[in-house]
């Protein structure tokens, strides 16, 4: 059997809050045409619609790169951005670095990494300092998972 | 499976205003003329707000038919009583409507409403935390967008029946009787209702006409009204639920602690409301009280009133939202009874995936997205559908053509102008070398 791999890549614009949401709908209208079940979109749009916003909010805007094989959807968020000085700490529900104004948007509860980390089956950060942040979750597909006729 | 509007061809002027309104992109215009793709379709009367033409209708029942009947039994929606400031009253509406020989049960809807309420109270009383909020059933257009547009969220529509279809149970329970039930209709997702409701395998109404139809007639000065009573001590508690908040209001009366509802109306709040909560973005939400249509029912295309009108006999209402002892015994038997549970579970309405397995899934996926990088990205509505992205899809599913976008079709063209004119260059070999 070939492995077929289904690849979808978002630029997301740094500040833009008027089209944040797009990649997260995007991706999850992809996942229903492929018949991907809808728990498990659901999961994802959760998880890509956080890394948009964080994108968004926090690194200036970069790219999120959904990849579908038959046994795992994952997402990458790539950026430029400065880096997450203390990666646990970011972790922690309730922590936020976002400002004021953001807060004021309705944003920056600190809930995001947490609401990605719940919905993810794998939830891996890499960030350094000055040069950017990589965030990559997995949602596996089970046994269990219910496919469509 | 709609069945609330229709489309007059006639009408018609194959603009694209309707299909880019509509929410599910149920619309497609072809040769001419718009469609609907009944599957898709909410009945949210979105499109006949947005028609220039007039050529999309409500598809109601047909009174003058109903009413010549012998006996007729109706129940009103509740927006039918802030429609018309000589008739703002339940009583002056059910005698104006008996001097018809129309016989109105909605007391049995203003019981129907009480124990709605009180069931959806006891439901957040008992659910845990993590499975809250629950979302309102009332507006059947809210329901089917869940259904189509929001598949993860059906588990959370609150498992209560219609008001309706408890009132007209009631009804003929306590009287035994069986005639045919006319329900006076707001909009076009009412009448689905009736036709093919949710939750159940058929309505308890057999009819379905509109508030509007209604109110004019009775302005027209068919019936008489003899008295000049005043309402007195009856439940209009129920008649809040046609504006935004009331029937949030009216859980929260039978509730036992504070709730934390949130209340919006209209399509566009209602899908942004959905949207959030689908992202897991409202934790520590009790209840989600939605309508497509704008301030609420009273916003629906069927009313004949101003919305902002109706809304103001609805402000200046007076309404007791204490529940009097005996109204709490009525109800709670009812209740006991277990008359509020829906026949069925609400499903989510699946789109057909590309192809039956993954890979080719996956594969025909591609294909789309080559399609669609190819198109211009305008969604100007001229090849029909709604967006670029509906024209990739339906090209990928065998139900259009890339030459359907008439970007692409003026690129053949000159593209073909050029061969054309290359050929036209080349010259037959007998005439090679001589002057023409
Ligand atoms: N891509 C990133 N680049 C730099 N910092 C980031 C990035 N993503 C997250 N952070 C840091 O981690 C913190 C926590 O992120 P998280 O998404 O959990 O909360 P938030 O974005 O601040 O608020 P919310 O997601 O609830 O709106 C952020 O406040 C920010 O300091
Ligand atoms: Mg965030």
């Amino acid at each position: 059997m070939t492995t077929n791999i289904y690849e979808e890549e978002f630029k997301v614009e740094g500040g833009d809050f008027m089209n944040v949401g797009t990649a997260s709908t995007t991706l999850k209208s992809s996942l229903e045409m492929v018949g991907i079940p809808s728990s498990i979109t659901r999961r994802a749009s959760i998880i890509a619609y956080e890394v948009e916003m964080n994108l968004v909010i926090h690194a200036g805007g970069g790219i999120i790169r959904s990849l579908v094989s038959t046994d795992k959807l994952m997402i990458l968020a790539i950026d430029e951005g400065p880096g997450i000085p203390d990666i646990d700490l970011a972790m922690q529900e309730g922590y936020s670095t976002a400002s004021d104004a953001i807060r004021e948007l309705g944003f920056g509860a600190g809930m995001g990494l947490s609401n990605m980390k719940r919905n993810a089956d794998v939830l891996k950060i890499n960030s350094e300092m000055g040069k950017g942040t990589s965030v990559e979750a997995i949602i596996y597909f089970t046994e269990n998972t219910e496919w469509r006729k | 499976m709609a069945g609330g509007i229709k489309v007059q061809e006639i009408n018609c002027a194959g603009c694209a205003n309707c299909i880019k309104s509509c929410p599910t992109e149920a619309m497609r215009v072809i040769d001419g003329c718009v469609s609907v793709i009944n599957e898709l379709c909410i009945d949210c009367g979105e499109c006949m707000r947005n028609c220039p033409h007039k050529a999309i209708m409500m598809d109601e029942d047909e009174w003058d038919l109903i009413s010549s009947q012998e006996s007729v039994v109706a129940i009103c929606d509740p927006t039918f009583y802030v429609q018309m400031g000589a008739y703002a009253n339940q009583i002056l509406i059910k005698q104006a409507l008996a001097s018809w020989n129309v016989t109105d049960i909605s007391d049995y809807a203003s019981l129907a409403f009480d124990i709605v309420a009180y069931s959806i109270a006891r439901m957040l009383d008992h659910e845990s935390p993590q499975n809250l909020p629950l979302i309102t059933t009332y507006c059947p257009a809210v329901i089917r967008l869940i259904q189509i547009n929001f598949p993860e969220l059906v588990g959370r529509v609150v498992p209560v029946d219609s008001p309706f279809e408890i009132a007209v149970a009631i009804w003929r329970e306590v009287t035994g009787r069986n005639d045919d039930i006319t329900l006076l209709v707001p909009c076009p997702a009412k009448i689905t209702l009736v036709r093919n409701p949710v939750g159940r395998e058929d309505s308890n109404a057999q009819y379905a006409v509109s508030v509007r139809k209604l109110v004019r007639a009775l302005l027209a000065g068919g019936p008489k009204i003899s008295s000049e009573q005043l309402e007195v001590g009856l439940n209009n508690r129920w008649l809040q639920w046609s504006v935004t908040g009331g029937e949030s209001a009216h859980i929260s009366a039978f509730s036992q602690r504070p709730l934390k509802t949130i209340s919006v109306s209209g399509l566009r709040n209602t899908m942004d409301l959905l949207k959030e909560m689908e992202l897991g973005r409202l934790r520590g939400i009790d209840y989600i009280e939605c309508r497509v249509c704008d301030l609420g029912c009273i916003g629906g295309v069927g009313n004949a009133e101003s919305r902002f009108l109706s809304k103001s006999r609805l402000d200046h209402m007076d309404i007791n939202w204490n529940i009097s002892a005996d109204e709490m015994e009525a109800l709670h038997g009812w209740y006991e009874k277990g008359i509020y549970k829906l026949e069925k579970e609400i499903t989510a309405t699946r789109r057909n995936p590309l192809a039956t397995d993954l890979n080719s899934a996956m594969s025909r996926l591609k294909e789309l997205n080559r399609i669609y990088s190819e198109l211009p990205h305008i969604d100007c509505g001229s090849c029909g559908r709604p967006s670029c992205k509906a024209l990739a899809e339906d090209i990928i599913r065998g139900q259009g053509e890339m030459t359907d976008c008439i970007f692409k079709l003026r690129e053949t063209i000159s593209e073909l102008s050029r061969e054309i004119a290359d050929l036209a260059e080349h010259t037959p070999h007998t005439l090679r070398g001589k002057r023409v």
